[in-house]
């Protein structure tokens, strides 16, 4: 081999070398495209004009580092471009949107739950009333109760296979839980939303499943500093049923969790308790290193 | 070990599964340097590592990591951006590539500028050989290369303390040799802790070697000095031996019995896993 690179002829001319002045003008960044097209390919091939060629280490490795970021880093998907864009800091929302946890067979299994409901609640307009009432029942005592699955799906070394890796990072624990926590919230809150009008009933009904999700998560989020995420979410889940439906007999009226009384406790648990919740929460030493 | 050098001290541990007690009282101290960890299945090494690593509370005793206190939250929290941690059965994403997966958890240690992120996930990745397997999907990853994409995050940050659980499962003999190397580089002037079931790669890697055994701490030494422990009790010869000792064939065709001299033996040279196989005894040999 030669020092440009090409295997050695036995006759031909004399390997050709960049005269100084056109290298010194290519470095300088003057000559016309044409030209610095023809010096980069001679340069491609000969390590002796690269090295006369001056270069500025520093910046050379910079641009090397930029270009490998650029080959190497993780495509953002459509979720996590729209995080970017609301504000939610980069790692953040890369965090979030790469989470398995919270990922599409999650999202799907809710998705399908309230289309079933919905579905289910645009059949029974062409039935009998009781059944209407069932279908609203059933879908308010239900969508409070799903995003706490979704907050017990998300964290945890039985649903989690990485959990293991990420339990020894400084954001294990409460911080990673309370993001992931309300990232579910968020989510489910707005596919739930997007349900509601279609329901059978007054609108002021329909909606009234949202105060009871916030008091819902909030409690587990409570109860995880005792114990973990899944029996939390269970525990809590258990008891809202049973006492909607109690409470609903007692009351004689199916829907009385739901009326004005009710959620008033709510919108207490809810929009007072919640905040000192948290506050309180990222401080507690959060059910001993898990 | 001067006290003033100690950077993992454990005190009188313990940790009971129900009935079953993993850790009883065990005392450790370590400091910069490769300490390894030695033990049959069950004796409780992955137990005193994953409270070692922040990931499990231990019942009683107490902990002290680069003199911080684990049991404290926000000392846990100082602790956990100080060391790294490879557990024996890493969970892997397998729809993730090499490169997300180590920037996942770089996001979880804290690292928030992407560049600085993304530059450092480089440098791991080409630490274990796996720079040209960035874009590589985890499922498609052999299961030495899985090994060494755990063990890639665990060097993020550079951290001070290192814990390895049964770090050379699944790596060929090549890649063990590599990961020796790097082991030993990474040793110098921070701690590592590792566990194996490899005496090789302790009396190759390690400057100080802890037997576990029935959730204790049943020799702490040199590799050296648990190799003497067996002095004058390992034989070579050319019949099995007729009592019930410990003893295996040899390359060479020999028996190599370990205890009391059999009939025609001449002595052998001890090492480190004939230290460790009599220390240990039944226990040992059936889990070896």
């Amino acid at each position: 081999m030669n020092d440009t690179g090409a295997a050695p002829r036995p006759s031909g001319p004399a390997p050709w070398h960049l005269p100084a002045d056109l290298a010194g003008r290519y470095a300088a960044g003057r000559l016309d495209p044409a030209q610095t097209m023809s010096v980069e390919a001679h340069l491609e091939r000969c390590a002796r004009c690269r090295a006369a060629i001056p270069a500025d280490a520093g910046w050379l490795a910079a641009s090397w580092e930029r270009v490998a970021d650029i080959v190497d880093r993780p495509r953002a998907g459509v979720a996590e471009r729209l995080l970017c864009r609301c504000g939610v800091p980069q790692h953040l929302a890369r965090l979030l949107t790469a989470t398995p946890a919270l990922s599409r067979a999650w999202l799907g299994s809710v998705a399908a739950v309230l289309a079933f409901a919905v579905l289910a609640g645009l059949a029974s307009t062409f039935a009998v009333p009781v059944g209407r009432a069932g279908v609203l029942l059933a879908f308010l005592l239900l969508a409070p109760i799903l995003p706490t699955a979704g907050i017990a799906a998300a964290y945890g070394t039985r649903v989690d296979p990485g959990h293991e890796l990420q339990a020894a990072t400084p954001m294990a624990g409460p911080r990673l839980l309370l993001l992931r926590a309300l990232a579910v919230q968020v989510t489910a809150v707005t596919l739930t939303g997007l349900c509601a009008p279609f329901l059978p009933g007054p609108p002021g009904l329909v909606a009234a499943w949202v105060l009871p999700s916030l008091g819902l998560t909030a409690a587990v989020l409570a109860l995880t500093r005792l114990v973990p995420v899944q029996p939390a979410a269970a525990g809590i889940s258990a008891c809202w049923a049973a006492a909607v439906l109690v409470y609903g007999g007692w009351a004689d009226d199916l829907f009385a969790a739901f009326r004005p009384p009710a959620q008033a406790l709510y919108a207490i648990t809810a929009l007072v308790l919640l905040p000192v919740l948290l506050t309180r929460y990222r401080r507690a030493d959060h059910w001993r290193y898990r | 070990m001067n006290p003033t050098d100690t950077t993992v001290g454990v005190r009188a541990l313990t940790k009971r599964y129900g009935s079953r007690t993993a850790l009883a009282a065990l005392d450790l101290a370590a400091g910069p340097g490769v300490t390894g960890l030695l033990g049959p299945n069950g004796a409780g090494k992955t137990t005193l590592l994953r409270c070692l690593a922040t990931t499990l509370a231990p019942d009683g005793g107490e902990i002290r990591l680069l003199g911080l206190d684990p049991a404290d939250r926000a000392q846990r929290t100082e602790l956990r951006r100080r060391l790294g941690y490879l557990p024996q059965d890493p969970g892997f994403y397998p729809h993730f590539t090499a490169f997300e997966l180590v920037d996942y958890i770089a996001i979880l240690k804290e690292m928030n500028d992407r560049r600085a992120r993304h530059a450092e996930v480089r440098r791991v990745l080409a630490e274990v050989d796996l720079a040209d397997r960035a874009a590589t999907k985890v499922r498609k990853l052999s299961g030495g290369m899985k090994q060494r994409l755990a063990f890639a995050q665990t060097l993020l940050g550079d951290p001070e303390l290192l814990i390895l659980d049964e770090p050379t499962v699944g790596l060929d003999p090549e890649q063990r040799m590599r990961f020796r190397a790097l082991v030993s580089r990474l040793g110098e002037g921070r701690t590592v802790l590792l566990s194996t079931h490899q005496t090789e790669d302790v009396a190759a890697l390690c400057e100080r070697v802890v037997v576990v055994g029935g959730g204790r701490a049943v020799f702490t030494g040199t590799p050296a000095g648990l190799a003497a422990t067996a002095a004058g009790q390992v034989w070579l010869s050319e019949r099995p031996p007729a009592g019930r000792q410990l003893f295996w064939r040899t390359a060479d065709g020999r028996y190599r019995a370990l205890g009391e001299r059999p009939e025609g033996a001449e002595p052998a040279v001890p090492g480190v896993e004939d230290g460790y196989l009599l220390l240990l005894g039944d226990t040992a040999a059936v889990a070896a």
